[in-house]
């Protein structure tokens, strides 16, 4: 990427010495940040909110690019093929880069992987068309207990956050229920609202675009969430389930320690910018601000909360 | 302030530009291979973000109505979808544009599609509320239908030829499967490799199977690759007179596309197939379509501009994005910090109405920016010699099927399956059944085991399938597009009888003998390599989860089914005359040749970078298809010109796309 831009300014030149750059200046031209899903999805759109902060933080532009495929896996896989110079970065996600590799061989492995922040989650949230006859968690899966299998949950994906809430629910409430993968977010609440299903798997950021047209019954966050002040959480409501897709940002394994820390920095005060924060909570995000020092902790945790999770969706022994 | 009121909000001299701008640039990206809306959409929301928030997105809206319509000009012109919105278009464009009606086609195109992107503008601008609810009224079970509708085209395009257009479906639907499965997450089919993760690409298979072919043709004889017309140029009052006499399948198409645009997920490929249908079973001809019948580009040019506004309904209703460019203008509005959603059209009316009416502005001006664009393209097509033009096309697919993932095996791909095509092409399986497969084959199956999962859990499958309106009514569709060539077969039999009823001699006329069919060994044997391909997926379906495992063992059934009926049949018939082999002429030569350079880019273009590997490929292909001798002079120019169209698509793509160019060795 250095060299075409040196190539095409000139128009003349070879190449330029690619310098050792301090990081003190990064970044000195614009990044690039790879979104490995479709446009519309949470990634893109909270990654569109970072990319109109991103100049006033950073003195310089991100584009954004997506590379979509195999729900994610395709721009994994390929991560650690790009320049490792800081300019490079890539969206990731869990539960997915853990699920993922224990399911099958999809091209890398989660510790391949090099989050360097983690910037939010979006909790997951039972929802149901407002013309529902459930107004309450405790009715739905009163119904559930008395129609085993009967009550079907639109979700997005198979394996994916949804989807172990969903069996997480069925364990903690002792029902059994039945979940419809769909292929995104949008064609689930497509079906959610059109009443094909019973109720749904989506993440809360639904409930806000969606406005009065649902009803949220619960959401997996640790506390109400700002955006629904009114929504319970699991937790209150006596089901021990907190979790929903965690989104950072990851670099290739190439970069060199500092750069790591410094990307770690520049997303960590694009999420203290008010502007930022207001447009993300008010979209129903929860902030998080794992930053690079406490990567591995925090992803040793939710691997080991995930292969349990998998272990419930028999994807492992 | 009321609806039309927004009109003069819309009409600000800085609106006009943005709407004209985005409409060229549209058209030009969507008629290249490859560059599609979705990524051109991409790269210029960040300019959006410090517009009003009307003006991004008449930008946007008119960058994505022009691609969409810019898709026809390569679907006419070399027989490649531009935009997958456009592969019915080279059903009856290509045909017209060989036999010298290239820019007629193209202006019926023109026509069309800016007839249609009013209708769908005019239905977001007046109806988008309730017409939202149409998006809600489709289920699982619908989609299902839907895409079983689309398949039963197949029995049209592959008229006399029915066997082995199904057996090119399942060819199609197989290769849809490839990949990690988004309902049950069983990885299928790959091997092991990871490039066949997230499948097999549709729009590098479609530029493989359309266009490679062509491209092997191309060099193989002398002819030229259109025949130039008699009056030359785009004929637009004949395209004028045509179009008019045509009122009513632009109309039906318009709203078919429309219709189609609001379901998310569905979109402009499925609407071009399925007006196309339509239009086919409407008309008096319906043997012409497929040879180059105007109406068959008149529907899906119309039924695909149409989706552009129909799928804003959904996108502005609902938040529920209808297309991926869809998905990209509303991020864009999220950024703009506008809500989304069922309260936008009262909310934010002043943005929402100055945008339709901007979209609408920007279908109009389609007009005269799309006559422009069409006229040159079109006369480029037809003078450039073939020594140039056919290193250009190969350029074009390359770069196409490159540009979607920027990446090579997407290339590699392409080029894989275009010789694949063109083999089965040679032996009567043609690459639209394949292409209709693959298109169709995960909405038919997510469609399917949706529908199977809640109609399990809720205990009425049948009912679920079955007993629900509209797909009532898509069945009855598919039904009767099934029937109806066999019944208009079965009238015009039944016609001739009666006329000769009268007349004592007609019996002759009823016993001369059909054209022998003899036995076809190349077709038995590539039915054999498809038993095996079948008993290889039923085999491997055996280790998925019953979720993942339910399709792949109905199409590998179906694939050994049809292929046994098919070596049956070819059984029962006489032997052919021997001797009539493959001869190896100099045409076969230069098709060799020019496959072997295309594998030979593909496979180096890691190692020697993207421009290198380009410029020796574009010179070696400029050498495969000269046939006349010329002076040192024109060469020099020629190679000149060459090394000029590698650096520019070079220099577009990694600095404009901003894709990640593959470096290697050189650059």
């Amino acid at each position: 990427m250095k060299f075409n831009f040196a190539t095409i300014l000139a128009g003349v030149l070879a190449a330029t010495p690619l310098a050792a750059q301090s990081v003190d200046d990064f970044p000195t031209k614009a990044m690039t940040y790879i979104i490995p899903f479709n446009a519309g999805g949470e990634s893109d759109v909270s990654a569109r909110f970072q990319q109109s902060e991103w100049e006033a933080v950073t003195g310089q532009q991100v584009v954004i690019q997506y590379q979509p495929g195999a729900g994610g896996a395709q721009a994994w896989s390929q991560l650690n093929s790009l320049p490792g110079d800081g300019y490079t970065i890539m969206g990731i996600n869990m539960p997915h880069t853990i699920l993922q590799p224990l399911a099958g061989s999809v091209g890398y492995a989660t510790e391949d992987l090099t989050p360097v922040h983690y910037f939010h989650y979006t909790p997951n949230a039972v929802i149901v068309r407002k013309e529902s006859e459930f107004e309450t968690l405790e009715q739905l899966i009163e119904y559930a207990k008395a129609n085993p299998g009967m009550a079907t949950f639109a979700g997005s994906g198979s394996n994916s956050a949804n989807h172990l809430a969903s069996v997480q629910l069925n364990d903690a409430a002792d029902i059994v229920t039945t979940y419809v993968p769909f292929t995104g977010t949008g064609p689930s609440i497509t079906a959610i609202l059109g009443g094909q299903t019973t109720a749904g798997f989506n993440y809360a950021t639904s409930g806000v675009s969606q406005g009065d047209e649902i009803r949220i019954l619960a959401v997996a966050s640790e506390e109400r969430m700002p955006a629904f002040p009114d929504v319970p959480t699991f937790k209150e409501l006596g089901y021990d389930i907190v979790g929903g897709a965690y989104r950072g940002v990851a670099v290739p394994d190439s970069t060199s320690e500092e750069m790591r820390q410094k990307i770690s920095d520049i997303v960590s005060e694009i999420n203290s910018q008010p502007a930022f924060v207001e447009k993300m909570e008010g979209g129903g995000f929860v902030l998080t601000d794992v930053g690079y020092a406490d990567m591995d902790e925090f992803v040793a945790a939710r691997t080991e909360e995930y292969t349990e999770g998998a272990k419930a969706l028999g994807i492992i022994e | 302030m009321d609806v039309f009121g927004y009109l003069l909000n819309a009409l600000t001299p800085f609106n006009l530009v943005l709407a004209l701008v985005g409409v060229a640039l549209g058209t030009v990206i969507g008629a290249l291979p490859g560059l599609s809306a979705t990524m051109a959409v991409a790269v210029l929301v960040p300019f959006t973000f410090t517009m009003d928030p009307a003006a991004g997105l008449i930008a946007l809206g008119a960058i994505y109505t022009g691609a969409i319509y810019g898709g026809a000009y390569a679907a006419i012109l070399v027989n490649t979808p531009g935009t997958p919105s456009a592969i019915a278009t080279t059903f009856d464009g290509f045909p017209m544009a060989k036999r010298g009606d290239g820019g007629l086609a193209v202006s019926l195109a023109t026509l069309a599609s800016v007839s249609g992107g009013i209708v769908g503008a005019i239905a977001l601008l007046l109806m988008a509320p309730p017409l939202a609810a149409v998006a809600l009224a489709f289920g699982p079970t619908e989609y299902f239908w839907l895409a079983i509708f689309g398949l039963t085209l197949i029995s049209a395009l592959s008229v006399g030829n029915t066997m082995k257009g199904l057996i090119g479906a399942c060819i199609g639907l197989f290769l849809s499967m490839v990949g990690v499965a988004v309902v049950g997450g069983d990885v299928r089919y790959t091997m092991d490799m990871q490039r066949f993760l997230a499948g097999v690409d549709l729009t590098s298979a479609i530029i493989g199977l359309y266009c490679i072919p062509v491209i092997l043709d191309l060099v193989a004889t002398r002819d030229p690759h259109l025949k130039p017309s008699e009056t030359g140029g785009l004929r637009l009052a004949e395209g004028f007179g045509l179009a008019m006499k045509r009122k009513f399948n632009i109309i039906r198409s318009s709203i078919i596309g429309t219709v189609i645009g609001i379901l998310p997920g569905a979109g402009g490929s499925i609407a071009g197939l399925v007006s196309y249908s339509e239009a086919r079973r409407a008309s008096d001809d319906p043997g012409s379509f497929g040879k180059g019948n105007p109406d068959g580009v008149v529907a899906t040019e119309a039924a695909n501009n149409a989706t552009v506004g129909g799928g804003f309904i959904p996108t502005l209703v609902l938040g529920i994005p209808g297309t991926p460019p869809d998905a990209i203008i509303l991020g864009a509005l999220l950024v703009q910090g506008i809500k989304i959603g069922p309260t936008l059209f009262s909310n934010d009316a002043p943005v929402v109405y100055t945008f339709i009416w901007g979209l609408l502005i920007a279908t109009v001006l389609m007009l005269p920016v799309g006559l422009l664009i069409g006229r040159y393209a079109y006369n480029s097509i037809i003078k450039v010699p073939k020594t140039l033009l056919a290193p250009t096309v190969a350029l074009m697919t390359i770069i196409g099927s490159f540009a979607i993932h920027s990446n090579v095996e997407d290339a590699q791909l392409m080029v894989g399956l275009g010789v694949l095509a063109w083999i089965l092409n040679r032996y009567g399986f043609q690459p639209s059944p394949i292409v209709l497969g693959l298109v169709l084959g995960s909405i038919a199956e997510q469609g399917f085991v949706q529908t199977w999962l809640i109609g399990n859990a809720t205990q009425q499958l049948p009912g679920m399938f079955f007993n629900r309106p509209i797909s009532i009514g898509i069945i009855l569709a598919a039904v009767l597009t099934l029937a109806f060539p066999l019944w208009s077969e079965w009238k015009s039999r039944r016609r001739k009888q009666l006329e000769g009823s009268g007349s004592p001699l007609s019996d002759a006329g009823l016993n001369i003998p059909a054209a022998v069919k003899t036995r076809d060994v190349p077709s038995m044997v590539i039915a054999g390599l498809f038993i095996l391909l079948g008993i290889w997926i039923y085999t491997l379906a055996g280790a998925m989860s019953p979720l993942g495992s339910v399709f792949p063992k109905t199409i590998a059934v179906a694939l050994i089914g049809l292929s046994v009926v098919l070596i049956v049949q070819h059984l029962r018939r006489p032997a052919g005359e021997p001797g009539e082999g493959v001869a190896f002429d100099a045409g076969a030569k230069r098709r060799l040749a020019l496959a072997a350079i295309m594998m030979g880019w593909v496979i180096f273009m890691p190692m020697l970078g993207f421009l290198v590997s380009s410029f020796i490929a574009f010179i070696l292909i400029m050498l495969t298809a000269n046939f006349e001798p010329r002076p040192p002079r024109t060469w020099a120019i020629w190679i000149l010109a060459g090394a000029v169209i590698c650096t520019g698509f070079w220099w577009l793509m990694a600095n404009v796309l901003l894709l990640r160019m593959p470096i290697g060795l050189f650059f």
